[in-house]
């Protein structure tokens, strides 16, 4: 473990820290963007197709999911104390688990005929807010962190 | 007459507008600015993406015409990112001109835009009169793919600048 921090976090090679970072990147636009179809679909965007068979993109938002978890796991072991030393990361965890409650309540809502119901529509606003805070927790880590690593305490 | 010497020209122009004084002197405006490009990112992959993958066959039986309607929203973040995107190059336009990640990114940019002249000139018109379980024909994977696989590198070589910035002047 001690040896896969130090790689990912030492190593030169493009494969190593700056391949992860681009996974986890890849993986958010894709997580939080099948939500974002799917929660304008509910609030009336694109009226014409029907909402269950956004659901064909479900794969492509797990897919996402997925591959942040992992690549996410892979920043935390090249940067621990970085992460675990500031609330807002736990704030972000926090709201990825509420985002996608919320995404799988929304989902059993669904209906192709009729009008979407008010609780739907409340939760796909909810659902952008809460995937749009999430972004930010995320991107702002970056910038409010107090300790980098252990040794550099000071 | 270079590109970098016309770089070279440009660079304390940006540098030196109010808007890039204000990016890079304000305590908060970069954190904020790129958590607004993530969220315009999203807003692009979430519905060109999507399409993109409707053109390669996926989501087979969505109508091509009644998904494009989501593209709007799409738009709407590709036009935030090059806002927010503007501000990052004029708060320091050395880092990203003499970039060879940021080169890339707007070369993969560039394909993509030519990728959108090909798709609503050559493919779009008669993909709405196909019926939505139909194969989708040649020309609509190849705007696709190619439309899928400019935004994934656009992402990749965004995430590539920082490993490539210049030494600061």
């Amino acid at each position: 473990m001690t040896a896969l921090s130090t790689w990912l976090r030492e190593s030169p090679s493009l494969w190593a820290f700056p391949f992860v970072l681009i996974l986890h990147t890849v993986g958010l636009a894709f997580l939080v963007g099948a939500n974002v179809a799917l929660d304008a679909r509910v609030l009336g965007l694109a009226a014409d197709v029907p909402p269950t068979t956004l659901r064909r993109y479900d794969v492509i938002m797990w897919a996402g999911f997925w591959v942040n978890a992992l690549s996410g796991v892979l920043l935390l072991i090249a940067y621990p104390t970085k992460a675990l030393t500031n609330p807002l990361f736990y704030g972000k965890l926090l709201l990825i688990a509420l985002g996608l409650v919320l995404a799988q309540a929304l989902r059993r809502q669904l209906r192709d005929a009729g009008p979407m119901s008010p609780l739907a529509r409340r939760m796909a606003i909810a659902s952008l807010v809460i995937w749009a805070a999430g972004i930010t927790a995320g991107r702002l880590l970056a910038y409010t962190y107090s300790r980098l690593t252990v040794d550099l305490v000071g | 007459m270079t590109l970098d010497s016309v770089l070279q020209a440009i660079e304390p122009v940006l540098r030196t507008t109010a808007l890039g004084a204000w990016v890079r002197h304000s305590q908060w405006a970069w954190p904020i600015l790129e958590s607004l490009h993530f969220i315009g990112m999203s807003l692009l992959i979430g519905t060109i993406g999507l399409f993109d993958l409707r053109l390669l066959g996926f989501a087979r039986g969505i109508p091509y015409g009644a998904l494009h309607r989501l593209i709007p929203l799409g738009i709407a973040g590709y036009t935030l990112n090059i806002a927010t995107g503007f501000c990052f190059l004029s708060g320091t336009p050395d880092q990203y001109l003499f970039n060879a990640a940021f080169r890339f990114k707007m070369t993969f940019m560039l394909v993509a835009g030519l990728n959108v002249v090909f798709f609503y000139t050559r493919v779009f018109r008669r993909l709405e009169a196909l019926p939505p379980d139909s194969a989708p024909p040649f020309g609509a994977r190849v705007a696709g793919a190619v439309s899928l696989a400019m935004w994934i590198g656009v992402m990749s070589a965004g995430r590539l600048l920082t490993f490539f910035r210049p030494p600061y002047a």
